[in-house]
C-alpha cells in the first residue's frame, strides 16, 4: 500500500486504493486560524446547499453555507423556523428526510490520523452507505428532539443500548456490554434500575439523558444536538445543559448544538453561528455575539429575551415573521425586518465577509465598509456592555 | 358578542374572576398485587386566586406543577373537586353546567397554535361561530370578525380571513387564536402557555399584544407559563406553583428580584443568563424528575434548606413581605395568611347575568 | 383543505376510468341496449356473434341487452344501499366515539351485534318476510341491505373519532361555547372525509355483492333485470355445467369489475390520507432522468448535482407554489 501524501495547510491527503474509506484532496483557500480554540479541525462544510423538492417546485431551504468546527469544540447554530438549522446539520450528515436534497458543496469531516500518521478525511457528501454507517455513531453521533420519538418504545432501555454496542462493537461480550452502559448511565446521572424500564416509564429529562448516553455510547469525536431542551422544563433544561458541559470538559468532544433559544449558546458554547432564512448571517464567538452583536437580527433576537433584573420596560423585539422560504424577498432575506434597511438591501442579498475583528464574519451592507454607511451605535460597540438590552430603532410591524 | 345593552362598564381593577380553595383530585388506578392499586393524584391543591380587570396575573411552574388544570378550572372545562369560583360578584354552583353566559366572559386561549385551529376551516370560519354563537347578527359578522384582526395586529384582515391554518405561520395563528376569544367579549382571558410554541422574535409581539389588550380593554389575563423571565415581563402579580400548590405568591417582580421560596430560587437560577456565563457550573437540585413528597413539604426532597419539619408537617403560607407570601418553613417565624373566605351574596338562582 | 391533487397515480385513474364506465353505463345502458332483455323472439342458446354480442339465453334472450339493462338496478341498489349505510355508520361511530360513556356502551353493542350476525342470513330472513311486491323496489332492497352493511364503518369511524376528539381544535371549540351536535359534525366529521371516503368505496363492494347474491338466490323480484338475476337463470338452466359460458361470464365479469374498480380508486384514497406514500411528486423516470436513486433511502440523503456549479442567486424571489 502505498502512499502519495500531499501535505495542504493542516490538512493532510492520501491516495489509497485499497482503503475503506474514500478520501479527497481539499486545498484549504482560506487560511482561517479563528476559533477560540485552535486545534484541528474536524468539520469543515463549504457551500452547502440543500433544496426541499425537484424541478420548479424546489424551495432552497439552506443557501451556500459555510462551517467549520475544530475539535472539543462546541458550535451553536441559532435561528428560528425556516432558518435551516436543522436541515443544514441533517443534511451535512445524510439523514435528511424526503424531499430534501443536497445540491451543492461537500462536508469534509477529519475521521482522525491513519497508521502513517495523515489524516483520513471523508466527504460526507459523497461517501457510500458503507461509509457512512461506519462513520456513524462511532465518529458523529447525534441527538434528536424528542426523545420519546427517537427511542424505540417496545424496547427496553437497556436493550437498546445492547443493540447498539452490538451493533458497532462486535467483540464485546454480553457482560462487558452490561457493564458499558452501566457506565453510559452513570455518566448522565442515571440509575442502573432504568435498564429495566421502557421510554414512556421515564420522564422527558430523563429520556433525554438516556438518548445523550447512547449517543455517547462509542465514544464519538462529535456529537450533534438538536434542540435537546425544547420540549422540557426551565429546570430539567439547566440540568441537562449542565451535564452536557461536564461531560464535553470531560472526554473532549466536540457538539454541535442547535436551537431556536440564543440564550442557551451563550452559556455553552464557544462559538455561534445564527442563521435566518436559509442562509447564515453571523458568526462570532458566543461571547462576542452576546456582547457586540453585529447583524441587525442579531441584536434583534438578543433583545427579544425579556431580562431578569432592571427595571420593566417595553421590549419591541423584531417586527414580523420568519419568511415562506418558498416566497423570499429581493435582496436580503432580513430587510422587511430590519430597522436599518438601506436601498442597496431591498437589491442585493449580502454575502458573508469577514470582519476586521477575529474570527467573525457578518452578511450585512452596514459593514461593507462603503462610504456613505453608517454603522448604527448599536452595531459597532466593542468591548463588554451593559446588561440591559440594547435599544434599536423601532419598526412598524410588517405582519 | 356582547349584550348591547350591558349598562356596566368594565372598571379597572375591580375583581372579574375570583376563586377560592380549588382543588382538583385524580384518581388513577395502576395494576397492584391482585387488585388495582388506587392512587390520588392532587394536581391542584388548594388555590386562590383573584383576576383583576386591567391587569395580568402570571402563574409560573414546571410541567406537572397543575398550572394548566388550574387553567381549565378556571374557565369551567375542568370541574373542580373542591373550592368555589365567583364570576363578578356571583358564584357559580360546581354541579352546574358550563353555560353560553360563562363561555361568553370567560375565555382560554390554548398552547399550540397549529393544533388549535380546524385544518379544514378557513379563519373565517373560527372567527364567525363564536360571533354568531354570541349573537352577532348574520350581516355584521364580517365586519366584526374583521374587527377582532385588526384588534390582533394582522392586518390587512381580508387577508387571513381566507386562509387555511397551514398557510399562516405559529405566531399569526395564536393571533388569530386570541382574537377567536376576543370575539365574544369576554372580560376574562385564560392564556395557556401562548407563546411557548413560537419562534423567539415572534413572542414579544404576542406578550405585547396581551399586556396592550389588558392595558386598554381593561381585560383580566391569566397568563400561565414556564418562563419566568416572561412572566416577569408582563406580570401585575405572579403566582408560582409547585405539584398543584402556591408556593409563593408577589405583586409585581418582588418574588423574581427577591425570591424567599427555595422552589423560586431554583427556577431563577435555571433561566439561562447570558450576563453571567460562570452559571453553567453552578449546582442544580439533584433529582431530575418533579418528585412530589407524600407527606410534609412537598418540595423537600428536592430542597437544599430541608428541615426535619419540612419531612412532616406541611407548610402553610406565611406573609413574608407587603403582597408577598411564601409556602416555606424558612419563615415560619412570620404571620401566616388566610385567605378571605366570606362569600358575596347569591343573586337569583346561582345564574349569571350579565349585569 | 390543501388544493385536491389530481392523483397521477396510474391505479388511481384506471380505478376512475372503471367506476366512470360503470356509471356512465347506469344512466345510458338501457338506452344502450339494442333489444329488450325480456324479448324472447330469438334463437336459444347462441354463441356470441355479430348480431348478438353474448349470444342467447335459453329463452331467447339477448345477453348483451340484459347485461346493459342490468347494469342499472344492480348499481343503484348498490349505491343506495352504500350511501345509506355508510351515513348510518357516520351517525353512530361519531356519536358513540365522541359521546363516550353510555352513549358509546349502547352504540358500540348494537353495532357489535350487527356485525356477529352473520349478513347473508339476516338479509334472507328481513327479505323473506317482505310483501311479494316490494321485492322489486331497488329502493327498499337497498335499505335492507345497508342495514347488514353499517356496523363496520361505524367502528371504524368510532376509532378514527376517539382520537380525535381529544385535538385542541375540538377542544376549542367546546370553550367558545359550540354545541355538541355542531362539533361533532362540523369540527371532527369533516376531517375524517377520507376515512368515510373508504368506508363508502369499501360498502359499495359489500353491497354489490350483497345485491348479487340476494338476486342469485332467487330472493329478488325477476321482474327488475339485474346481473344477479342473470346469474341466477343461468344456474337455473344449468348454463356452468352445460358450457354456456356466455351467459354467466359476463354479468360475472361486470361485477368482478366494479368490485376491482372501487378496490383501487380505495387505494387511491389511501395514498391521499398518507402523503408519504405517494411517490413525493415524481414518477421514477423523472427520478431517473435527475440522477435520483428510485426510490429515497432513509440515511442517504440523494445528492444532485445541477450543472450550474456555481450556488443559486440569492436575490430571486421563488413564485408561490402553494
Amino acid at each position: 500500500m502505498s502512499t502519495e501524501s500531499i501535505e495542504v495547510s493542516g490538512v493532510v491527503t492520501s491516495a489509497n486504493e485499497t482503503s475503506d474509506v474514500s478520501v479527497v484532496t481539499t486545498p484549504h483557500t482560506d487560511q482561517r486560524t479563528d476559533g477560540p480554540a485552535m486545534g484541528q479541525r474536524i468539520l469543515d462544510v463549504r457551500n452547502f446547499s440543500i433544496d426541499y423538492g425537484w424541478g420548479e417546485g424546489a424551495v432552497r431551504a439552506v443557501n451556500n453555507v459555510d462551517l467549520h468546527l475544530n475539535r472539543s469544540t462546541v458550535l451553536g447554530i441559532a435561528g428560528e423556523s425556516g432558518s435551516g438549522k436543522s436541515t443544514l446539520v441533517y443534511g451535512f450528515t445524510r439523514l435528511l428526510r424526503s424531499p430534501g436534497v443536497i445540491v451543492g458543496g461537500e462536508a469534509l469531516f477529519n475521521l482522525g490520523p491513519s497508521e502513517d500518521g495523515t489524516d483520513n478525511i471523508i466527504d460526507l457528501v459523497t461517501a457510500s452507505e458503507k461509509e457512512l454507517r461506519s462513520v456513524r455513531w462511532s465518529n458523529i453521533s447525534v441527538v434528536l428532539q424528542s426523545a420519546l420519538s427517537a427511542l424505540n418504545p417496545v424496547l427496553r432501555v437497556g436493550t437498546q443500548f445492547e443493540q447498539v454496542l452490538k451493533t458497532h462493537r462486535r467483540d464485546m461480550s454480553k457482560a462487558d456490554r452490561r457493564a458499558r452502559t452501566v457506565e453510559l448511565l452513570a455518566l448522565v446521572g442515571l440509575n442502573e434500575d432504568r435498564l429495566r424500564r421502557y421510554p414512556h416509564e421515564l420522564s422527558g429529562g430523563q429520556r433525554q439523558r438516556v438518548m445523550i448516553a447512547l449517543a455517547l455510547a462509542l465514544d464519538p469525536e462529535l456529537v450533534i444536538m438538536d434542540e435537546p431542551t425544547t420540549a422540557l422544563d426551565v429546570v430539567t433544561q439547566r440540568e441537562i445543559i449542565s451535564k452536557l458541559y461536564e461531560l464535553r470538559s470531560r472526554f473532549g468532544f466536540a457538539m454541535i448544538f442547535i436551537t431556536h433559544d440564543l440564550s442557551l449558546l451563550v452559556e455553552l458554547a464557544d462559538e455561534i453561528v445564527v442563521m435566518y432564512a436559509g442562509a447564515m448571517v453571523e458568526r462570532a464567538s458566543a461571547q462576542a455575539l452576546y456582547d457586540t452583536p453585529r447583524h441587525p437580527y442579531t441584536l434583534g433576537l438578543l433583545n427579544s429575551f425579556p431580562p431578569m433584573h432592571g427595571v420593566r420596560t417595553e421590549l419591541t423585539g423584531i417586527p414580523g415573521s420568519p419568511p415562506d422560504l418558498t416566497d423570499l424577498p429581493t435582496g436580503c432575506n432580513f430587510h422587511p425586518r430590519c430597522p436599518y434597511a438601506m436601498d442597496r438591501c431591498l437589491k442585493e442579498s449580502p454575502r458573508l465577509e469577514e470582519l476586521g475583528e477575529d474570527g467573525r464574519s457578518v452578511a450585512c451592507w452596514l459593514h461593507s465598509g462603503d462610504e456613505g454607511v453608517v454603522v448604527p451605535v448599536e452595531l459597532r460597540r466593542t468591548g463588554r456592555g451593559k446588561r440591559e438590552p440594547i435599544p434599536m430603532p423601532v419598526k412598524e410591524d410588517v405582519s | 358578542m356582547s349584550d348591547v345593552t350591558d349598562l356596566s362598564e368594565v372598571i379597572a381593577g375591580t375583581v372579574q374572576l375570583r376563586a377560592r380553595h380549588l382543588t382538583r383530585h385524580f384518581t388513577t388506578r395502576t395494576p397492584g398485587r391482585g387488585f388495582n392499586v388506587k392512587h390520588i393524584v392532587r394536581a391542584v391543591d388548594d388555590v386562590s386566586v383573584d383576576l383583576v380587570a386591567g391587569e395580568v396575573v402570571a402563574v409560573v411552574g414546571e410541567s406537572g406543577s397543575g398550572k394548566s388544570v388550574l387553567a381549565r378550572m378556571l374557565a369551567r372545562i375542568v370541574r373542580p373537586t373542591a373550592g368555589d369560583l365567583i364570576l363578578r360578584g356571583t358564584q357559580i354552583p360546581r354541579k352546574a353546567k358550563r353555560s353560553l353566559a360563562y363561555a361568553s366572559q370567560v375565555q382560554l386561549v390554548l398552547q399550540d397554535p397549529f393544533s388549535s385551529m380546524n385544518p379544514v376551516h378557513k379563519m373565517r370560519h373560527n372567527l364567525v361561530r363564536p360571533l354568531l354563537i354570541h349573537g352577532a347578527k348574520r350581516e355584521d359578522v364580517e365586519a366584526l370578525a374583521e374587527a377582532a384582526l385588526t384588534r390582533v395586529s394582522l392586518e390587512p384582515p381580508s387577508r387571513f380571513l381566507d386562509r387555511y391554518p397551514h398557510e399562516l405561520s405559529g405566531g399569526q395563528l395564536q393571533r388569530v387564536s386570541i382574537a377567536r376569544a376576543l370575539c365574544v367579549e369576554p372580560r376574562v382571558l385564560l392564556a395557556d402557555e401562548p407563546i411557548s410554541m413560537l419562534d423567539v422574535s415572534v413572542r414579544l409581539g404576542v406578550l405585547n399584544l396581551l399586556r396592550g389588550l389588558c392595558d386598554n380593554d381593561d381585560l383580566a389575563i391569566l397568563y400561565i407559563t414556564h418562563d419566568i423571565a416572561s412572566a416577569r415581563y408582563i406580570a401585575d402579580e405572579v403566582i408560582v406553583m409547585y405539584a398543584g400548590q402556591v408556593v409563593e405568591h408577589s405583586r409585581g417582580t418582588v418574588l423574581v428580584d427577591e425570591p424567599t421560596h427555595p422552589y423560586t430560587q431554583l427556577l431563577i437560577a435555571s433561566v439561562p443568563d447570558p450576563a453571567d456565563p460562570t452559571s453553567v457550573g453552578a449546582p442544580t437540585a439533584e433529582q431530575v424528575q418533579m418528585v412530589i413528597a407524600e407527606k410534609g413539604c412537598r418540595f423537600n426532597p428536592r430542597c437544599p434548606f430541608v428541615m426535619d419539619r419540612c419531612r412532616v408537617e406541611e407548610p402553610p403560607e406565611f406573609i413574608v413581605g407587603e403582597n408577598h407570601t411564601s409556602r416555606c418553613w424558612l419563615h415560619a417565624d412570620k404571620p401566616q395568611f388566610e385567605v378571605e373566605v366570606a362569600l358575596p351574596q347569591r343573586r337569583g338562582g346561582g345564574e349569571i347575568t350579565k349585569t | 383543505m390543501k388544493k385536491s391533487r389530481f392523483p397521477r397515480s396510474p391505479k388511481v385513474i384506471l380505478g376512475l376510468c372503471i367506476v366512470g364506465f360503470f356509471l356512465l353505463l347506469t344512466i345510458f345502458g338501457p338506452l344502450l341496449a339494442p333489444f329488450s332483455p325480456d324479448n324472447t323472439s330469438f334463437a336459444p342458446l347462441l354463441t356470441p356473434s355479430a348480431h348478438h354480442w353474448f349470444g342467447t339465453t335459453s329463452l331467447g334472450q339477448d345477453i348483451f341487452s340484459q347485461t346493459l339493462v342490468g347494469a342499472r338496478a344492480t348499481i343503484v341498489v348498490a349505491l343506495v344501499a352504500g350511501l345509506v349505510a355508510t351515513m348510518l355508520s357516520m351517525v353512530v361511530g361519531i356519536s358513540a366515539g365522541y359521546i363516550g360513556g353510555y352513549t358509546d356502551d349502547g352504540l358500540s353493542l348494537m353495532s357489535n351485534v350487527f356485525l356477529a350476525i352473520p349478513g347473508l342470513p339476516l338479509l334472507i330472513v328481513i327479505d323473506s318476510y317482505l310483501p311479494v311486491n316490494s321485492r322489486s323496489n331497488t329502493l327498499v332492497i337497498g335499505l335492507i341491505i345497508s342495514l347488514t352493511g353499517w356496523a363496520w364503518g361505524a367502528r371504524v369511524i368510532r376509532a378514527q373519532t376517539m382520537s380525535l376528539r381529544n385535538r385542541d381544535f375540538v377542544e376549542a371549540s367546546r370553550i367558545i361555547g359550540e354545541k355538541r351536535h355542531r362539533v361533532m359534525f362540523f369540527e371532527v366529521a369533516p376531517n375524517l372525509l377520507p376515512i368515510l371516503a373508504s368506508s363508502l368505496l369499501f360498502t359499495l363492494l359489500y353491497s354489490i355483492g350483497a345485491y348479487v347474491t340476494l338476486a342469485y338466490i332467487g330472493l329478488t323480484s325477476t321482474s327488475v333485470w339485474n346481473w344477479g338475476t342473470m346469474l341466477f337463470w343461468a344456474q337455473n338452466n344449468n348454463a356452468p355445467l352445460s358450457g354456456e359460458w356466455y351467459w354467466f361470464v359476463p354479468p360475472g365479469v361486470c361485477i368482478a369489475l366494479v368490485g376491482t374498480g372501487l378496490a383501487l380508486l380505495n387505494f387511491g384514497i389511501d395514498e391521499f390520507i398518507n402523503p408519504r406514500l405517494r411517490a413525493a411528486g415524481l414518477s421514477s423516470k423523472q427520478r431517473r432522468k435527475l440522477g435520483l436513486p428510485r426510490r429515497q433511502r432513509l440515511g442517504l440523503t440523494p445528492v444532485l448535482r445541477t450543472k450550474v456549479t456555481t450556488p443559486a442567486p440569492l436575490a430571486t424571489t421563488k413564485p408561490v407554489t402553494t
